[in-house]
């Protein structure tokens, strides 16, 4: 019922949101409904936009679950990319070894927020949208600079050779390994919270860190680690762009994927499984509108404030939380 | 002096039902209540005291049932600002206080009438009142820095500055000292002489005995008896709110393990503990605690004596000094929802709220271990996944106590592990402690309770500004 009324307010607000750029909204929506599902191909790029919005939004389920508010998916998607990208150029350059690279990456990033917030008091929102700045520099920096492409004046890093993409599973689509992969690691950190004692632990320090400490828990520790697999997560997203998709970083790498983790993990209802499933609409929402970018007016604008208007939609619509007792 | 006056109406409640899904936590309740009379409503952790409480006050609507003003209008039920405006005011047993505010500034919170226009803080108002009452209060302290029994006086202040008259008090003495107790109740005894009517809600019969005019008692969400406090017997009451089942399961009556007494748990040399704000909050130059011991450690709020108990526990760090604590130590916080409950989560899970170097955690495995405590510690809760926070305080207490003690600690710190609890309540908590005890743990029980002092401990020491002393309830 609620979720009948949901999707009527969805196609409502995309459809107003269409009328605004003067497009009809039956034509709009088809077109997006097509392009998000329209055959292999349409399916396939639906697949491989939710990828990265999946890792994104565990990530930040992860960190807020600790009751740390990684805004700084973004900055940690970035370090990841770029460590994969200097392991990518030496001779252990492997797909599986650059994507453990980029979530090595993340997680320093992400630890790095995690130890200014437990040690001196830094407030982890504050701290990651910082090095959210600081990761785009570094980008900038890197990718004409220390790991551009030799021989080129392009501000971008070599391109991968073929064995070090990741296995791709057609020939017609993008659809790479990686999808596999961030629905996998959706299941493991779903097990991870719900049925481990750390992720018990992890949980319950974001509920009340007070009474982990009572219980004599290492309530920073816990908030750390939290932090640090956060920004693996948010790393591997990139890892899965990179080695799975464009083969090369640029300065328009990011393309807002960290970003998107939260809306995506707020629709998830901070729950791993649920991620797998906004991350799915999410990543159709997008290819839907990517198609229709082509050919209307408006271009990536319009992707962008269709989505907005379709988050909006969804957090106003989505069940009201239970209060809380007195 | 009061004869020129119109009689003030009194507060008559008819056949108030509450129901929380299959619970039926309030049963037909019919009340009345007089002016100029002190009326205390008695009954178990659960039995619904509380519940009603909140339906008078307008913070729960009833499911059936009215209460009105007689001769007067109808009570609004289920809209606190409706039944605050017909003045009827609360003191809430857990503190309803913004602790990033100064104390003068929650207090005027009660008394602003509009959110436009400048802030006049009553510090005039408020001084006159203290005076009356005989209180120190720091009006410009951060209210969040104040011990919980000076929390609890601004909680009883902001009550009082509205001058409605109807005030309830639910639990108001659970965490004063005996001299504030004796103050509280000359204030209650004053204002009942103006005419108010007085709720209040308690556990101590003898408390109760010395101040009620009336006594309602509740049982399982019925009123099971009403008697004038003239009238009023100990042990009447207490069968009126144990019903048949007089006898109090417990799980003491065991045989003495023989401990090594010699062998100590923990011990204490020259320790020095600062407090959240930098302050020397500890300062002891010797503490032991041995095996099969409860020392007991007495003294008014805000001593040092949650700083002591976090040194002791592993929690806060030791300025200088030895602290050995020798084994497991189990940690009952003075502040349940603060420190002992996640209360957003399940009553299942917490009672994994533990140290454990288990990996995975099967919810059939909380799911039993929840059953089997909530059974073995007669913990009164319908569903093991509705959140922690729907139980009473006296089975949210439980919760706490059953999973520290479950644990088999060899060092027990406890801080007033029975504040707030019913007197069937506080008796197994003391029950388990003092088993845990036999069974050849040491027991280093933190009060401000004299009465728990004095029937559990087995030593007895008190506290006074950070220092140790072994002579004195040192005020």
């Amino acid at each position: 019922m609620g979720q009948v009324k949901l999707a009527i307010a969805l196609i409502i607000v995309i459809a107003l949101a269409l009328l605004g750029f003067g497009l009809s909204p039956a034509e709009g929506i088809s077109t997006i409904v097509s392009g998000a599902f329209g055959g292999e191909v349409g399916w396939g790029r639906t697949l491989v936009n939710m990828a990265p919005l999946l890792l994104t939004g565990l990530g930040i389920t992860v960190a807020w679950k600790a009751g740390m508010y990684n805004i700084g998916g973004e900055g940690q998607y970035i370090t990841g990319g770029l460590l994969g990208a200097a392991i990518a150029r030496t001779q252990f350059g492997g797909p599986w070894a650059i994507l453990l690279a980029t979530a090595i990456g993340g997680a320093l990033c992400g630890a790095l927020a995690g130890w200014l917030q437990v040690k001196r008091g830094v407030h982890v929102a504050i701290s990651t949208i910082l090095l959210n700045f600081i990761a785009l520099q570094a980008l900038a920096w890197a990718v004409t600079g220390p790991l551009q492409a030799p021989g080129t004046t392009a501000s971008q890093t070599e391109e991968l050779a073929p064995p070090q993409m990741l296995t791709r599973f057609s020939s017609r689509t993008d659809l790479h390994m990686g999808v596999l992969l961030a629905v996998v690691a959706a299941i493991m950190i779903w097990g991870y919270l719900n049925f481990t004692r750390p992720g018990f632990q992890l949980r319950l320090t974001g509920e009340n860190p007070r009474a982990a400490r009572a219980a004599r828990l290492n309530a920073d520790r816990i908030r750390l680690q939290a932090m640090a697999l956060s920004g693996a997560l948010c790393g591997l997203a990139g890892g899965v762009q990179f080695a799975g998709v464009s083969g090369v970083i640029d300065t328009g790498f990011n393309q807002q994927w960290g970003f998107l983790g939260i809306p995506v993990a707020l629709l998830g209802g901070l729950n791993a499984l649920g991620v797998i499933v906004s991350s799915f609409l999410f990543g159709g929402l997008m290819a839907g509108t990517q198609t229709l970018s082509r050919t209307a007016p408006g271009g990536d604008l319009l992707i962008f404030v269709v989505q907005g208007a379709a988050v909006l939609a969804f957090l106003f619509f989505q069940p009201k939380r239970e209060p809380t007792h007195a | 002096m009061f004869m020129a006056m119109p009689s003030p109406p009194k507060l008559t409640l008819q056949g108030i039902t509450k129901r929380f899904g299959s619970l039926v936590a309030l049963d037909g309740i019919s009340i009345e209540f007089i002016p100029g009379q002190i009326h205390a409503v008695l009954g178990e952790n659960g039995a619904g005291k509380s519940t009603l409480m909140n339906v008078i006050g307008g913070f729960l609507r009833p499911d059936s049932g009215a209460a009105r003003f007689e001769p007067g209008h109808e009570l609004p039920l289920g809209d606190p600002s409706g039944t605050r405006a017909a003045g009827i005011e609360m003191v809430h047993q857990h503190f309803m206080l913004i602790p990033e505010f100064t104390v003068i500034e929650n207090l005027a919170l009660a008394t602003i009438g509009s959110l436009s226009g400048p802030l006049d803080l009553p510090f005039d108002r408020f001084n006159t009142l203290l005076t009356k009452l005989g209180w120190e209060v720091d009006l410009h302290a951060r209210t969040g820095s104040l011990p919980v029994g000076a929390q609890q006086r601004v909680e009883i202040l902001k009550a009082l500055a509205t001058d409605g008259p109807v005030l309830i008090l639910d639990e108001p003495t659970a965490v004063l000292s005996e001299s504030e107790v004796n103050d509280l109740n000359r204030v209650l005894r004053e204002l009942r002489d103006s005419g108010k009517i007085v709720i209040l809600i308690a556990h101590k019969l003898a408390e109760v005995l010395a101040i009620a005019d009336w006594i309602s008692v509740l049982r399982n969400g019925k009123l099971v008896g009403s008697v004038s406090g003239a009238m009023a017997d100990e042990t009447q009451l207490k069968s009126w709110i144990l019903g048949d089942s007089s006898s109090i399961e417990s799980p003491a009556a065991q045989p003495t393990v023989a401990s090594d007494e010699s062998e100590f748990v923990l011990r204490a040399h020259d320790i020095f503990v600062r407090g959240d704000r930098g302050e020397e909050a500890v300062a002891i130059t010797s503490l032991g605690v041995k095996r099969g011991e409860i020392v007991g450690i007495g003294g008014v709020d805000g001593n040092g004596q949650v700083e002591l108990a976090e040194a002791v526990v592993g929690i806060r760090h030791i300025r200088s000094g030895q602290l050995r604590a020798i084994g497991k130590v189990g940690y009952i916080p003075q502040d349940r929802q603060v420190d002992g409950l996640a209360l957003e989560m399940s009553i299942k899970e917490n009672f994994e709220i533990k140290q454990d170097s288990d990996l995975v955690v099967l919810p059939s495995v909380v799911s039993a271990n929840a059953r089997s405590l909530i059974e073995k510690y007669n913990i009164k809760a319908n569903n093991i996944n509705n959140k922690v926070a729907s139980l009473s305080g006296g089975n949210q207490q439980k919760v706490v106590v059953s999973r520290v003690l479950e644990g088999k600690p060899d060092l027990i710190v406890a801080v007033n592990p029975t504040r707030g609890l019913d007197f069937s309540a506080t008796q197994f908590v003391h029950d388990a402690i003092r088993l845990a005890a036999r069974e050849g743990a040491g027991v280093l029980l933190i009060t401000a309770d004299r009465d728990e002092f004095r029937e559990l401990a087995t030593k007895f020491l008190y506290i006074d500004r950070g220092n140790v002393h072994d002579q004195g309830w040192v005020r």
